[in-house]
């Protein structure tokens, strides 16, 4: 696939161009990586612990500076916005930690609060909204619980409120169901599909959870060797390594 | 919700330990400064005092040719008073070199005359000499002007000492605030990450730090003014209890701008701190992404 003819595409959410990342004097986690992703598209990250996910992730959510190639989110080249056009473009990305990174000094309904008001909205405007989240993941009743009081499973669901409050544009979730039992993976599982459904979010979820995978029909990539690899095993239209074409992945859809 | 909980956690031990230093750092600096200016009104105070402050002598003269002089001297423009000194004067202004028992009366004595003259006449010394002269005496007039010209370096030595230690004690309170920042910083890079991953501006984070620093300098320099309020408060005080004689020590009497340095100086300090906070906070943030 040519620059010119990804260009023509206006709809785009993620495009890497040949992205490469390498931490301080090691080798390569990843070189050479392309990707494009629809707006409003859904796609998984599969790969072995090492093989660079939550690298890759890092990359999207505009955490890290790749160290060769471009990053472009909706259009724009990251490398070329300003400080203050980088943070509007990360309140576009919900992002779900692996870790879940949730703050502890501050209650679950805090949390969730968060984005907020970084962004300056006012506590009683968003409040309904922060409860009702709140009480569809299940922890209604734990609103200002801290989250070293909270099971590993409500962290994560926690977290996940917290990423979805803003109604970003793009969900980054890195595996967001790990910690939970099945009926709640499935359900939080639900919450991504229904907003890619119904309001366009492009979803991009990185899981070693297969039966996960399996439930949705959505491609499947996989970081192997330093390469992104579309799965043909799970609904990939490939084989072995190539580029992913906006239009097979609409078609994919 | 009632109120809602500072993005940052609230203050741990590491900022009561800076909070302790910066105090003592504010006492020191407010120290150094109330020195400063107390020296500096004291050379104003001491060199006043020995401007216009003359002393005449008057060799192989008795007794009343010396009253005839100070007649003499108290006719002349520019001169307010004029005094012969008596025998027990003169001997208790000896008694350091010659013991408290007086002078033998076999020490031949000049006649002295302590004249006040308007300091704002010029070349009243030479007036003085030039008239006695003139009147057939043989004198000698001491202005005074070597002690003086003594006094006015050694103060403006001390004075340069103390401002050099108000900068240094300000420029360390500085430094320790933005060291402290950074470890702050450091320590808090999982809340600053999260923030900065949401979307937070570089000036928001660095406002929350900002706002941290700045009360915590305020508190921390006037916690160090009192103490230095304190401290001159009780020196002057056990100095007058005492009735010790004073030179200096009368111009640590709190005035105005004594006051003014104390209440200016948690103003610096929060300016500092916060400073220090914005610069290091932002330089953090461009470091990465």
């Amino acid at each position: 696939m040519t620059l010119s003819r990804l260009d023509l595409f206006d709809d785009v959410a993620v495009r890497l161009d040949s992205v490469s990342l390498r931490y301080d004097t090691s080798d390569d986690v990843f070189s050479g990586i392309d990707l494009t992703l629809k707006q409003g598209s859904f796609s998984f990250l599969t790969g072995a612990s090492g093989a660079g996910k939550t690298s890759l992730l890092k990359l999207l959510y505009l955490a890290l500076k790749p160290t060769n190639g471009e990053v472009s989110l909706f259009g724009r080249p990251t490398s070329r916005l300003t400080r203050d056009q980088l943070s509007a473009m990360r309140r576009r990305v919900g992002v779900v930690f692996q870790e879940f990174r949730l703050l502890d000094h501050l209650t679950a309904y805090e949390n969730v609060a968060l984005p907020l008001r970084v962004v300056g909205r006012k506590e009683a405007d968003y409040r309904p909204d922060v409860e009702e989240l709140l009480t569809w993941v299940g922890l209604g009743k734990r609103l200002h619980a801290h989250p070293h009081t909270l099971s590993g499973g409500e962290q994560q669901r926690v977290a996940i409120a917290r990423a979805v409050v803003t109604q970003p544009d793009i969900i980054i979730a890195d595996e967001p169901t790990g910690n939970v039992d099945p009926e709640m993976g499935a359900r939080l599982m639900r919450l991504f599909i229904e907003l890619n459904k119904r309001r366009g979010t492009t979803v991009i979820i990185a899981t070693h959870d297969l039966g996960l995978v399996r439930q949705v029909n959505a491609p499947v990539f996989r970081l192997t060797n330093g390469l992104l690899v579309e799965d043909v095993e799970f609904g990939g239209s490939g084989s072995g390594r190539r580029r992913t074409d906006p239009a097979q992945l609409a078609e994919g859809e | 919700m009632a109120r809602e909980t500072p993005l940052l956690p609230v203050e741990d031990a590491r900022e009561m330990a800076l909070f302790f230093v910066v105090a003592a750092l504010c006492f020191l600096a407010s120290l150094a400064a109330l020195t400063a200016k107390s020296t500096y009104g004291a050379a104003k105070s001491w060199t006043a005092e020995v401007e216009g402050e003359l002393t005449v002598t008057l060799q192989d003269v008795d007794r009343r040719a010396a009253e005839d002089a100070k007649k003499l001297i108290e006719k002349v423009d520019g001169v307010r008073s004029a005094h012969l000194l008596s025998k027990d004067e003169i001997d208790k202004l000896l008694e350091p070199n010659f013991g408290n028992r007086g002078l033998p009366d076999s020490l031949p004595l000049p006649q002295l005359i302590a004249v006040t003259a308007d300091p704002s006449i010029r070349d009243m010394g030479p007036t003085l000499q030039r008239k006695l002269t003139e009147a057939g005496y043989e004198s000698a007039v001491d202005e005074h002007a070597d002690w003086a010209g003594d006094v006015r370096r050694m103060l403006a030595i001390a004075r340069i000492v103390a401002l050099t230690a108000v900068a240094l004690l300000g420029s360390t309170a500085v430094a320790v605030i933005a060291f402290a920042t950074h470890a702050a910083l450091l320590a808090r890079k999982d809340i600053v990450d999260v923030l900065h991953l949401a979307g937070a501006r570089d000036r928001f984070i660095a406002s929350l730090f900002e706002r941290r620093f700045w009360v915590l300098g305020l508190r921390a320099g006037a916690v160090g003014a009192l103490l230095a309020l304190g401290a001159a408060a009780a020196t002057i005080f056990a100095v007058k209890a005492h009735g010790a004689r004073t030179g200096l020590l009368p111009e640590l009497s709190l005035d105005f701008a004594d006051l003014l340095v104390l209440v200016m100086t948690p103003v610096i300090a929060g300016f500092a701190a916060r400073l220090a906070a914005r610069i290091t906070v932002i330089r953090s943030l461009k470091s990465v992404m």
